[in-house]
C-alpha cells in the first residue's frame, strides 16, 4: 500500500470537521520549492534549494473561525490539526459578538497551471552562476563602484484547495524573478543602482531573455553618474513617474486603503486602517480624471493571476478608481457582505500552508492615456523625472506618504537632462493623485510585482503586480534626503 | 475547556532527537564538512479587531537546513519533512549545489566546538498554558475596553521552538525557546477617518506571565482617550520626549547599519568612526543576553556563542557586527552578537515617563514611530510617522493630542544631546522587536510634515 493521496487527506480533514458540525471549512495541501542564487560583490555568496510542505484547515464554527496547520501530513496528524481548528473555532465561538457569513461562490473543479517553457530546475547551476559572476564582473568593470549584487530567484507551488463545498481545485504554480546593482563611491559618498526584473508567473525564459550585461553596464554606468549627481533643492516640482517607480506608488496609496478588512478595522493593530472608508465608495475623489485604477486577477504572468483565491473564489477583474472617483475595494467572502456585496472580489490570500488567508492587494495597475512620454515630458518646465524604487514611507491611514526612488533625471523645458540625487518627495495621497496631469499610452506600460508586502498578526508576505504607464503629477513638494554633502 | 488538554500537542525534537538527525545527516553526507541547524516551532495567536476574535491559529513548523561543502564550494538544501527519505533528499541536494557551485572565497569551516552558555529561555508556563492564555488574555483586553466604549485591536500570541545547530567537527547545541506576546491598539471614535484617535501598548516576553494584560490595556485606553481631538501644529523642529518604543524605532536603525563589512567597504553611515564618539557621551549601548526580561539566547544560528558585550561605550563607537569571513580577516577570534539590546543613558534616575514629563517645559510626546525607512543611508537619515498617541507637553503636564508627524532625521544627529531620560524600559515594537531602552527628551527632532489624524 503507497502514501495516502492528497485526495484522501483533504478527504479524511474535511470528513471530520463535517462531522463536528461547522457550516464551512477548507483544507489546503501545500508543497513548494524554492531556489535562490545570490551573488554578492563579485562571488556567489550562497545557493539555496528550499523545500516547505504542510496543510492548513480552517474552519467556520458557529459564526467563528479556527485555523490549525502542521508540516507533518500523515494519517495522525491530520485528524488531529483537524480537530484543534475545530477547538479553537469553538473558542472564538464563545465569545463571538458577531457571526461570520460568507457570501456565496460557485462549486469548482479545477486545476491551475502557470504557463512555463524553461523549467528553472533544468538550468544547470552552472550556467546560472557564471551568469551572475559575469554580470557582477561586469558592474565591477568600473573602479568606482565597490559593491555589486546579482541574484536569480524562482519558486512553484503545488497545492490543492478543497472545502466542504463541494470546491477542489488543483494549482502548479511557478515565478521566477532577478536583480542586479552596483554601489559607487565618489569623496566618501555611496550611491546604489538597481535593476529588477518584474517577478512573473513564468519560467526561466523571463531570466534568458533579459539582457543582463546590458542591463550591468548601464547600472554601472548610471551608479557612477549618481554618486557625482548634485543634491536636488528642496522645492515644488513636476514629477514623470516611471512605471517600477508607480508600482510602489500604488501599491502604498491605492493598493492597501483599497483593503476592505483594513476599512473595516480589522488591520487596526499593525497594517493599519484605511482612508477609503466605505461610505466613500462611489463619491470620493481620489485623483484627477486620468487616474484609473482597475484591479485585475486575471491577467496571464501576474502574480495574483492564480486562478482562484484561498477562499476559492474565482479570479476577476473589476475597479478600484474610475476616472478618480473611488469605486471598489479587495474583497474576500467574509468582508463583502459587510458592504453589502453579494460576492467576494477574489482577493484573499495566504503566503504558505501554515498561515490563514486574509484580504490581499490585488494585481491594481494604472490605466494607460493616450500620450507619448516625449510628450509628457515635453509638458514639463521644471521637473524631475524619477525611476525604480528608494525609499517609502506611509501612515496607518494611508494619507501622508514620502517615497524616494532609485534614480532621478531633472527635467528642464520639456527635456531630460542631467542626474539628480537624494531626491525625496511626499504628500497626501488623494491631493497627489488629483495632481495627476497625464498617462502615457499603453505601449509604455510595464509590470511589477511584489513578493514582500507585509500584513496580518503573525506578518505574512503578499503577492501582487502593479502595472502603469509612466505618469505626470504636477506640483509636487520635493525634499532632499540627507545632509551630509 | 482547555485546549491543552484535550487535544495534545506532538512533542518538539528534543535535544537528543536533534543529535541523532544530525548524525543521520552527516553519515549521509560526503562533504568535508556539513552544518545541520533545525528550527521546529509551534506557534498560536488570538487576533482581534471591532472587540471579537478574528482569527484563533495555531501552527507546528518543523525545518532543517544542511549546509554541505567541498573545499570552498558550499551549497544550502531545507526541508520540512523529517522522514528518512525526505533528510536523505536534503542532503543530496545541498551536495548538488556544492559540487557544481563555483568557489566562494569567503567560505569558513564551520566554528570549532565549544560549550555555549546555557540560559534560561524557555518558560514551562508558556509551553503549558499558552493556548489557553492567549484567550482568556484576548477576552480581557477586549473586556476592559467594552466597559470604556471602545474598540480593541490586537494580538496575544504564543510559542515554543526547539532550534539547534550541528556540524561534523563536533559543534552542538540545541535548546528550546519560548515567546509570549501581546499587542493591543484601542480605537476611540471611528477609529479609522481623520477624527478617529488611538491608543497603543505591547509587551513580549519568555513567559506568559509577564504580559501585563491589565495594566497595558488600560495604558493604551488612556492613551486613546487622551488622543481625541488632536490639534494641529506645523511641521519644524521641536523639542520632543520619546517613550521606549520610539527611542527603539530609531536605535533598531542604527544597529541594523552596524555591519563591518559595509564599514570596510567604505558604504556605512559609520565609515571611519570606530572608536570615535558618534552619539551623546552618556549613551551605551550593551549585549545583555542573560538579561531575565530580554531574549538572549545561547548561541546563532551560525554556530556562535552569544556573549556580553559593549557595542557603544560612553558616546564612542566600541564594536562592529563582523560576519565571520570579515572577522577572520581581521584576527577577530569571539564575534560579539547583539540579540539582547540595552541602551542606558549615564546618571538617568527617573522611573517612568509620567516623572520624566515633570521636567520638560515644552516637548511633542512621542509614544511610537511607524513605517520607519531609510532615506539616506549615508547619514542615516531616515523617516517615519508618528503614530498611537502624540502629545502636546507643556509645563511638565500633556495638554492636548496632537496630529501625527512624519519625522525626517537621522539618530546620529538627534542623539548627539540628550537631556533627560527615564532607566531602561522594556520597549516592544512590531519592526524592531525587543529591546531595553530609556525614555528620553532630545531638545531638536525635525517633523516634516502632518497628516490629518
Amino acid at each position: 500500500m503507497g502514501a495516502p493521496t492528497w485526495d484522501e487527506f483533504a478527504e479524511l480533514a474535511l470528513a471530520r470537521v463535517r462531522r463536528s458540525g461547522v457550516e464551512y471549512g477548507d483544507i489546503r495541501i501545500q508543497r513548494s520549492v524554492t531556489g535562490h542564487v545570490r551573488g554578492e560583490d563579485g562571488r556567489i555568496a550562497s545557493v539555496r534549494d528550499a523545500e516547505d510542505g504542510g496543510f492548513g484547515v480552517r474552519v467556520l464554527y458557529h459564526g467563528a473561525w479556527g485555523f490549525a496547520a502542521s508540516s507533518v501530513l500523515s494519517l495522525e496528524d491530520v485528524p488531529r490539526v483537524a480537530d484543534l481548528a475545530v477547538e479553537l473555532a469553538k473558542h472564538a465561538a464563545s465569545i463571538a459578538t458577531e457571526k461570520v457569513r460568507l457570501v456565496e461562490e460557485p462549486v469548482y473543479r479545477d486545476r491551475v497551471v502557470t504557463a512555463v517553457r524553461i523549467d528553472p530546475y533544468t538550468v544547470p547551476l552552472e550556467k546560472k552562476t557564471g551568469l551572475l559572476l559575469e554580470t557582477m564582473e561586469t558592474l565591477h568593470g568600473r573602479p568606482d563602484i565597490v559593491r555589486s549584487t546579482a541574484e536569480i530567484w524562482w519558486c512553484r507551488d503545488r497545492k490543492r484547495f478543497q472545502s466542504t463545498e463541494g470546491t477542489v481545485l488543483d494549482f502548479d504554480l511557478s515565478a521566477v524573478n532577478g536583480s542586479l546593482s552596483a554601489t559607487a563611491l565618489f569623496n566618501g559618498r555611496f550611491a546604489t543602482r538597481s535593476f529588477n526584473l518584474p517577478y512573473l508567473r513564468q519560467g526561466y525564459e523571463l531570466i534568458e531573455e533579459t539582457r543582463w550585461s546590458e542591463e550591468a553596464i548601464r547600472v554601472a554606468r548610471e551608479a557612477v553618474e549618481k554618486v557625482r549627481a548634485p543634491a536636488v533643492a528642496d522645492g515644488v516640482y513636476d514629477l514623470v513617474l516611471d512605471p517600477e517607480h508607480l508600482s510602489l506608488t500604488i501599491h502604498e496609496s491605492c493598493g492597501h486603503p483599497s483593503e476592505l478588512d483594513r476599512a473595516l478595522g480589522y488591520e487596526a493593530n499593525y497594517a493599519g486602517t484605511s482612508f477609503l472608508t466605505p461610505e466613500k465608495r462611489g463619491t470620493f475623489r481620489f485623483g484627477s480624471p486620468h487616474v484609473t485604477l482597475v484591479a485585475d486577477n486575471t491577467e496571464p504572468g501576474t502574480l495574483a493571476a492564480t486562478g482562484y483565491d484561498d477562499d476559492g473564489v474565482a479570479c476577476q477583474t473589476w475597479d478600484i478608481v474610475r476616472e478618480g472617483v473611488f469605486v471598489g475595494y479587495c474583497t474576500n467572502r467574509e468582508v463583502a457582505p459587510k458592504i453589502g456585496e453579494t460576492r467576494s472580489r477574489g482577493s484573499n490570500r495566504a503566503d504558505g500552508w501554515g498561515s490563514v488567508p486574509i484580504v490581499r492587494i490585488a494585481n491594481i495597475g494604472l490605466e494607460p492615456g493616450e500620450q507619448t512620454l516625449d510628450r509628457l515630458i515635453a509638458d514639463v518646465k521644471r521637473g524631475i523625472y524619477i525611476e525604480g524604487h528608494g525609499s517609502y514611507s506611509i501612515d496607518q491611514r494611508r494619507y501622508n506618504f514620502q517615497f524616494g526612488g532609485d534614480a532621478f533625471w531633472l527635467i528642464e523645458n520639456g527635456r531630460r537632462t542631467r542626474m539628480l540625487r537624494d531626491v525625496i518627495y511626499h504628500g497626501i495621497t488623494p491631493e497627489f493623485w488629483n495632481s495627476c496631469d497625464g498617462v502615457a499610452d499603453r505601449s509604455f506600460r510595464r509590470r511589477y510585482g511584489f513578493i514582500t508586502c507585509g500584513k496580518g498578526q503573525p506578518v505574512q508576505s503578499g503577492w501582487m503586480t502593479h502595472a502603469a504607464s509612466p505618469a505626470l503629477f504636477r506640483r509636487v513638494h520635493v525634499i532632499r534626503g540627507g545632509e551630509e554633502s | 475547556m482547555s485546549l491543552s488538554a484535550s487535544n495534545p500537542w506532538p512533542k518538539m525534537t528534543s535535544r537528543d532527537e536533534f543529535r541523532f538527525l544530525a548524525d543521520v545527516i552527516f553519515s549521509r553526507s560526503s562533504g568535508d564538512h556539513t552544518v545541520v541547524t533545525l528550527h521546529d516551532e509551534r506557534a498560536g495567536t488570538t487576533r482581534f479587531a471591532d472587540n471579537r476574535v478574528i482569527q484563533n491559529v495555531d501552527t507546528r513548523r518543523g525545518l532543517l537546513t544542511a549546509t554541505v561543502s567541498f573545499g570552498r564550494r558550499h551549497g544550502t538544501a531545507s526541508t520540512t519533512d523529517f522522514t528518512a527519505g525526505a533528510v536523505q533528499d536534503m542532503v543530496a541536494r545541498a551536495e548538488r549545489i556544492a559540487r557544481a557551485a563555483p568557489e566562494d572565497p569567503e567560505y569558513l569551516p564551520p566554528p570549532d566546538p565549544q560549550p555555549f552558555p546555557v540560559r534560561e529561555t524557555a518558560r514551562e508556563e508558556t509551553i503549558a498554558d499558552g493556548p489557553v492564555r492567549r484567550h482568556e488574555y484576548a477576552n480581557e483586553a477586549m473586556s476592559l475596553c467594552r466597559m470604556e466604549n471602545l474598540m480593541a485591536a490586537g494580538i496575544v500570541s504564543s510559542s515554543v521552538a526547539s532550534v539547534g545547530v550541528a556540524a561534523d567537527n563536533g559543534l552542538f547545541g540545541c535548546e528550546t525557546r519560548t515567546k509570549a506576546q501581546f499587542s493591543l491598539t484601542v480605537q476611540a471614535g471611528d477609529g479609522t477617518g481623520e477624527t478617529g484617535a488611538t491608543g497603543w501598548s505591547a509587551a513580549a516576553h519568555r513567559s506568559i506571565d509577564h504580559l501585563k494584560i491589565q495594566e497595558r490595556t488600560l495604558a493604551a485606553i488612556d492613551k486613546a482617550k487622551r488622543s481625541r481631538e488632536a490639534r494641529d501644529l506645523p511641521p519644524g523642529d521641536y523639542p520632543v520626549v520619546l517613550e521606549p518604543a520610539a527611542v527603539a524605532g530609531l536605535w533598531s536603525w542604527l544597529i541594523w547599519t552596524l555591519d563591518a563589512k559595509s564599514y570596510e567597504k567604505g558604504t556605512s553611515p559609520f565609515a571611519g568612526q570606530l572608536g570615535s564618539r558618534i552619539v551623546d557621551k552618556r549613551l551605551t549601548l550593551s549585549n545583555v543576553p542573560n538579561h531575565a526580561d530580554l531574549f538572549g539566547v545561547g548561541f546563532t544560528s551560525e554556530g556562535l556563542p552569544s556573549e556580553p558585550s559593549q557595542w557603544i561605550e560612553d558616546g564612542r563607537l566600541k564594536q562592529l557586527a563582523y560576519d565571520r569571513f570579515t572577522a577572520h580577516t581581521h584576527g577577530i577570534k569571539s564575534i560579539p552578537t547583539l540579540e539582547s539590546p540595552v541602551l542606558s543613558v549615564k546618571g538617568a534616575s527617573f522611573g517612568n515617563v509620567r516623572e520624566l514629563l515633570k521636567q520638560i517645559d515644552r516637548a511633542v510626546l512621542v509614544t511610537n514611530f511607524w513605517y520607519i525607512r531609510s532615506v539616506n543611508l549615508r547619514d542615516l537619515t531616515l523617516t517615519g510617522m508618528t503614530r498611537d498617541g502624540t502629545f502636546l507637553v507643556e509645563n511638565g503636564h500633556v495638554v492636548c493630542p496632537v496630529k501625527n508627524f512624519r519625522f525626517h532625521e537621522s539618530p546620529l544627529r538627534v542623539f548627539q544631546d540628550v537631556g533627560v531620560a527615564t532607566v531602561p524600559t522594556e520597549a516592544v515594537t512590531p519592526e524592531a522587536g525587543k529591546m531595553l531602552v530609556p525614555a528620553m527628551a532630545l531638545p531638536r527632532f525635525h517633523f516634516s510634515s502632518v497628516t490629518r489624524f
